[in-house]
C-alpha cells in the first residue's frame, strides 16, 4: 500500500468518526430536552401547547449541534488535510509526509515517501475516532436509558402530546386523589357527524345535547359517584382508572364528583342543535287570486348547522267567515336531504285543491333537521296567504271581510226589550195606570236608542257618514223622518253609490236587498216605540217580535263591509265611573323588581369566593365555577371572565388580575332592556 | 301619570280584528270597577311595530292561522322581556283548530313554551276573586268549538310573572259585546277581564 493509499484511508476513517460524532451529539442534545422535558412534566404538568413543541425544539437544537459540531470539526476533504491531522501528532516527519502525498512532488521524492512510510499513523487514527465517538455514545446511551426507565405514558406526552394524555403521568395508588387527574371525552351524537374530542381537566365541556361524556381518571382514594341533579352514578372501574359516562343535559349543570373526602365540580354546557333556517323564496308576497285555477311555483331555500333531513310545504285552506271556519290542510313537494342546505320547490295546481271564493290558501315551507336526539328540530318559513276573491269585490281590491257590526247584538237587546214589554204586559192588571206608562216609555226609550243604532248601522253601509254619535240619523229624525223616508233615502243612497253596475232582483239594488232586512226592523222598532209611547206594551209586542225577526234574517244574511270603517265604541268613562254592582278587592301592589335583581346576590357569590381564595382555594374554584353556571344564560361575557379565573387558580397561578376582570365584568352596567312607559295609577 | 290604554295587536296574518267590541267592553268594565285612569277608546298596533311598548298588555285574538313575521316574533319577544303581557285568547274556542296549533307554535318561537297556569295563581285575585279557575264562558258551557269546559288557562311566565296569557275559552265572544248592553246581564261577564287588566298592571 502506498503512502497516498494509506493517508487516504486516513482521511475517510477521520472524515467518519467527524460526521458520527457530531451525529452522536445532536442526537444526545435531543434525548436530552426530551428527558428533561418528560421530568418536568412528571412532577409539573406542562401545559399541551408546551408539550406539542418540545419534539419541534428537540430536532432542531439536533440539527444545529450536528452542523455547528460538524465545521468546527472541519470537513478533511482531501488527503493534503489529512496528512497534516498526522503531521500534527507525527512531528518527527517533518512534513514528509505533507510533502509525499503533494500533486507536485508525487514519485520525484523517493527518499521522502522512504521516510514517511515508515512511520505507523494508523493506531493513531483509530485511537481518535474512538475518543471522539466515546463520549457522545455515552451521552446517547445515558438518555436513552433514563428515557426507558421513565413511565411510558410519561414519555408519550413528550413525543407525542395529544388531548386527553393527562392520565399518562399519574399512577394509580390507594392514597391518590383519584379526581386530581381527569379526562373528559365528549362524543357528540352521530347525526351531528363530529369527531370525538378529549380535554384534560377541563373545568367545563361544551358539547352538543345529548353527546356523551366520558369522564375518566386514576384509581385512588375512595369510590368516584357523580351527582347531577337529583342523580347520582357510581364510576365504573377499568384496569388501574375509574370510568364514568354521563349524557350532555339539555341545560346547563354542574356535575358534583365525590371519592373518600375530595371532591370536584364539572360544569356541563349543552350546545342546542339549531333549527333549520327557511327561507320561502316563492311566491314573494300574498295576495289575491280573482279566480282559484292555474299552476302556483312554490320554492324554499333551507340550511342547518348539522345537517338537514327532510322538508315540504304545508297547504292550509281555511273556509268560511264570522264564527264558523272550517280548515283542511296537506302537504305537498316532500323532499329528502343529505347535506346542510337545500332546496325545496314545488308546483300546485289550484284547480285540484277545490278553493272556493273567499277561501284563504296559506303557504309555508317546513324542513326537519338530523337530531335523532333531541329533535328533530324543525324550522319554518313564513307564511304566504292567497285569498280568492269573492264575485262581488272584483270591482275594489280594497274589499275584505270585516268584523261584523253590532247587528247580533242588537237582536240581543230586541230580545231582551221584548221579553220586559212582555213581563209589563203580564203584571198590567196589578199595577197603577201611572207605573204602566212610566215602566213603558222607558222600554220605549231603549227601543229608540236601539232603532237608531239600526239606523247608523244601515247608513254606515251606504257610505253615509253617520258621525261618532249617529249625526245623520238623528238629523233625520229631528226632521221628522218616518220610515217610508228613510227606506227611500236608503234606496236614493244606493242607486247613486252603485250606479247601474249593481242589479238586484226585481227592483232592488243589491244593496237595499242587502240592508232591507235592517229596514225592516228598523220600521217595526218605529211603530213599536210609539205603541210604548203612550203606554200600550201589548200592542207594541207584535211589532217588537216582528223588528226581532227582522234582525235574526240580517244576521243570518251575508255581509260584506268596507275594512277600516269599524267605528270605534268611545266609553264614557265618567259615566260608567266605579258604576259596577260588584266590588273587587285589589290585593296588595308588589313593587316590580329591579331588572336584574338576582345580579347583588351572585357579586356577594363572588366576594365569598374571593375570601376563599387564600384559605381554600379548591373550594374558591368551585364556587367560582357554579357562579360561572348561573351566569352562562345571561352573561357569558362575565361567565367566560370568572371561567378564566378558575382556571388560572385550578392551575396554581397567580390568579389576581383573573378575579379583577372577572370581577369588573360582574359588576358592569347591565344590559337590561328599557322598561315599559308608565300606565296609571293602580286601583 | 299616562292613562292605561287597551291595546289590540294587530299582525300580519290572520284576522286579528275578529273582536272589535272586545276592547270596549273591557274599558267600561275598568273605568266601572276600578279608580284605574282608563283611556275611552283602545288603540290597535302593529305587532311588529315599537309603537307596542308603549303599552303593558296587549290583546291577541283571531280564527285564522297565526304566522308571525320574523319582525313580529322579535318585537314580541322583546316586549315580552321588558315586563308587557300579551293576552292571547282564541277565538275559534277549539284546541283542534289552527289558530290554537299556529299560536301556540308562534308562541313558544317568540317567548317560550306555554304551560297550564294554576287556578290559585295571583292572576284570579288579583282583584275579583276568581276560586275556581278561569270563568266559564257561554261558549263552552253551550259545547261549542271543542266541546270542553277548559279548566286553566295556559302561560308563558318570566320568574313568577306571566308574560303571555293563553285562553281557550273564547272570551272574545263572550266579552263580544257593546258595554251598553252590559246592564241586562245578572252577571257581569267580564269581571275576569278586569284581573286581567289589573294584574298586567300591578304584577
Amino acid at each position: 500500500m502506498t503512502i497516498l493509499e494509506r493517508v487516504e484511508r486516513a482521511r475517510r476513517t477521520l472524515r467518519a468518526t467527524a460526521i458520527a460524532a457530531a451525529a452522536l451529539r445532536g442526537l444526545a442534545a435531543a434525548l436530552g430536552i426530551l428527558l428533561l422535558s418528560a421530568t418536568v412534566d412528571a412532577f409539573v404538568s406542562l401545559p399541551a401547547g408546551a408539550r406539542r413543541l418540545v419534539p419541534f425544539v428537540a430536532a432542531a437544537t439536533a440539527i444545529a449541534l450536528f452542523l455547528r459540531r460538524l465545521s468546527r470539526a472541519g470537513v478533511r476533504a482531501d488527503a493534503g488535510s489529512a496528512a497534516l491531522w498526522i503531521e500534527a501528532r507525527f512531528p518527527s516527519l517533518r512534513y514528509a509526509l505533507v510533502t509525499a502525498v503533494d500533486p507536485r512532488y508525487e514519485g520525484r521524492v523517493p527518499e521522502i515517501e522512504r521516510a514517511a512510510a515508515q512511520v505507523s499513523f494508523e493506531p493513531a487514527v483509530r485511537r481518535a475516532a474512538r475518543r471522539a465517538l466515546t463520549g457522545p455514545s455515552i451521552a446517547v446511551a445515558a438518555c436513552v436509558l433514563v428515557l426507558l426507565v421513565l413511565p411510558a405514558g410519561a414519555v408519550a406526552r413528550v413525543i407525542r402530546p395529544a388531548a386527553g394524555d393527562a392520565l399518562s403521568r399519574v399512577r394509580a395508588g390507594s392514597r391518590t386523589n383519584p379526581l386530581a387527574s381527569m379526562v373528559v371525552r365528549v362524543s357528540p351524537p352521530a347525526y351531528a357527524g363530529l369527531r370525538d374530542e378529549s380535554f384534560d381537566n377541563p373545568a367545563s365541556v361544551r358539547a352538543l345535547v345529548g353527546s356523551a361524556i366520558t369522564l375518566e381518571g386514576v384509581a385512588g382514594d375512595g369510590q368516584v359517584v357523580a351527582t347531577l341533579g337529583g342523580s347520582r352514578t357510581s364510576a365504573s372501574p377499568s384496569g388501574d382508572r375509574w370510568r364514568l359516562v354521563l349524557a350532555m343535559p339539555s341545560a346547563p349543570a354542574a356535575v358534583r364528583l365525590h371519592a373518600a373526602a375530595h371532591e370536584r365540580l364539572l360544569v356541563l354546557e349543552p350546545v342546542p342543535d339549531s333549527a333549520p333556517v327557511v327561507v320561502l323564496t316563492a311566491p314573494a308576497r300574498d295576495s289575491i287570486l280573482r279566480k282559484p285555477s292555474g299552476r302556483i311555483r312554490l320554492s324554499a331555500t333551507a340550511s342547518d348547522d348539522y345537517g338537514l333531513a327532510s322538508g315540504a310545504f304545508e297547504l292550509i285552506v281555511s273556509s268560511g267567515g264570522g264564527e264558523n271556519f272550517t280548515f283542511k290542510s296537506r302537504t305537498i313537494g316532500a323532499a329528502t336531504f343529505a347535506s346542510r342546505s337545500g332546496e325545496l320547490a314545488a308546483t300546485i295546481s289550484l284547480d285540484s285543491i277545490g278553493l272556493q271564493p273567499g277561501d284563504m290558501l296559506h303557504l309555508r315551507a317546513i324542513v326537519r333537521d338530523r337530531n335523532d336526539v333531541t329533535g328533530p328540530g324543525t324550522g319554518t318559513s313564513d307564511t304566504r296567504t292567497l285569498r280568492i276573491a269573492r264575485a262581488d269585490e272584483y270591482d275594489s281590491v280594497a274589499v275584505d271581510p270585516s268584523p261584523p257590526p253590532e247587528a247580533e247584538k242588537n237582536a240581543l237587546s230586541q230580545r231582551m226589550l221584548l221579553m220586559m214589554a212582555l213581563a209589563l204586559e203580564k203584571k198590567r192588571p196589578q199595577i197603577s195606570h201611572a207605573t204602566l206608562v212610566g215602566e213603558s216609555r222607558s222600554i220605549a226609550l231603549d227601543q229608540t236608542r236601539l232603532r237608531k243604532r239600526v239606523g247608523e248601522i244601515v247608513f254606515t253601509r251606504l257610505g253615509e257618514d253617520t258621525g261618532e254619535e249617529g249625526d245623520a240619523v238623528q238629523k233625520r229624525l229631528d226632521q221628522q223622518a218616518n220610515p217610508d223616508s228613510v227606506l227611500a233615502a236608503a234606496d236614493r243612497a244606493a242607486s247613486a253609490a252603485a250606479g247601474t253596475a249593481l242589479e238586484g232582483d226585481h227592483d232592488e239594488t243589491p244593496l237595499l236587498a242587502l240592508n232591507r232586512p235592517l229596514l225592516e226592523a228598523y220600521n217595526a222598532m218605529w211603530s213599536a216605540s210609539g205603541e210604548l209611547e203612550v203606554g200600550e206594551p201589548g200592542k207594541a209586542v207584535p211589532f217588537m217580535k216582528k223588528a226581532l225577526d227582522a234582525l235574526q234574517a240580517a244576521r243570518s244574511a251575508e255581509r260584506i263591509y268596507l275594512r277600516g270603517r269599524t267605528r270605534a265604541v268611545v266609553v264614557d268613562i265618567d259615566r260608567v265611573r266605579l258604576q259596577g254592582k260588584d266590588k273587587g278587592a285589589p290585593g296588595a301592589r308588589t313593587p316590580r323588581p329591579a331588572a336584574d335583581p338576582s345580579r347583588d346576590d351572585r357579586i356577594r357569590r363572588f366576594d365569598a369566593a374571593l375570601r376563599l381564595v387564600r384559605t381554600a382555594p379548591s373550594a374558591a374554584v368551585d364556587s367560582l365555577l357554579l357562579l360561572r353556571l348561573d351566569l352562562l344564560d345571561r352573561d357569558m361575557a362575565a361567565a367566560r371572565a370568572i371561567e378564566t379565573a378558575a382556571n388560572t387558580l385550578r392551575g396554581g397561578h397567580d390568579a389576581t388580575s383573573a378575579l379583577i376582570r372577572a370581577r369588573r365584568a360582574l359588576t358592569s352596567v347591565p344590559s337590561a332592556p328599557a322598561p315599559l312607559t308608565s300606565w296609571g295609577s293602580p286601583p | 301619570m299616562s292613562d292605561f290604554t287597551f291595546c289590540t295587536v294587530q299582525y300580519d296574518s290572520g284576522d286579528w280584528d275578529s273582536a272589535p267590541l272586545v276592547p270596549a267592553n273591557l274599558i267600561d268594565s275598568v273605568a266601572r270597577y276600578t279608580s284605574i285612569s282608563v283611556a275611552p277608546t283602545g288603540v290597535i298596533v302593529p305587532l311588529g311595530s315599537a309603537e307596542l311598548f308603549k303599552y303593558p298588555l296587549a290583546y291577541l285574538t283571531g280564527h285564522l292561522p297565526v304566522r308571525f313575521s320574523e319582525l313580529e316574533r322579535r318585537t314580541l319577544g322583546e316586549y315580552c322581556g321588558r315586563g308587557g303581557m300579551l293576552f292571547v285568547d282564541d277565538h275559534n274556542h277549539d284546541i283542534d283548530g289552527v289558530f290554537h296549533k299556529s299560536a301556540h307554535e308562534e308562541i313558544a318561537r317568540a317567548v317560550g313554551p306555554l304551560k297550564e297556569l294554576p287556578n290559585t295563581h295571583a292572576l284570579y285575585s288579583s282583584f275579583f276573586k276568581f276560586d275556581d279557575g278561569p270563568p266559564a264562558t257561554t261558549h263552552e258551557l253551550n259545547g261549542w268549538g271543542d266541546n270542553l269546559v277548559h279548566k286553566h288557562l295556559l302561560a308563558v311566565m318570566r320568574g313568577d310573572r306571566i308574560s303571555v296569557l293563553y285562553s281557550s275559552k273564547d272570551y272574545s265572544s263572550e266579552w263580544g259585546y257593546h258595554p251598553d248592553n252590559k246592564r241586562f246581564l245578572s252577571v257581569d261577564n267580564t269581571k275576569f277581564g278586569v284581573n286581567i287588566v289589573v294584574y298586567a298592571l300591578t304584577r
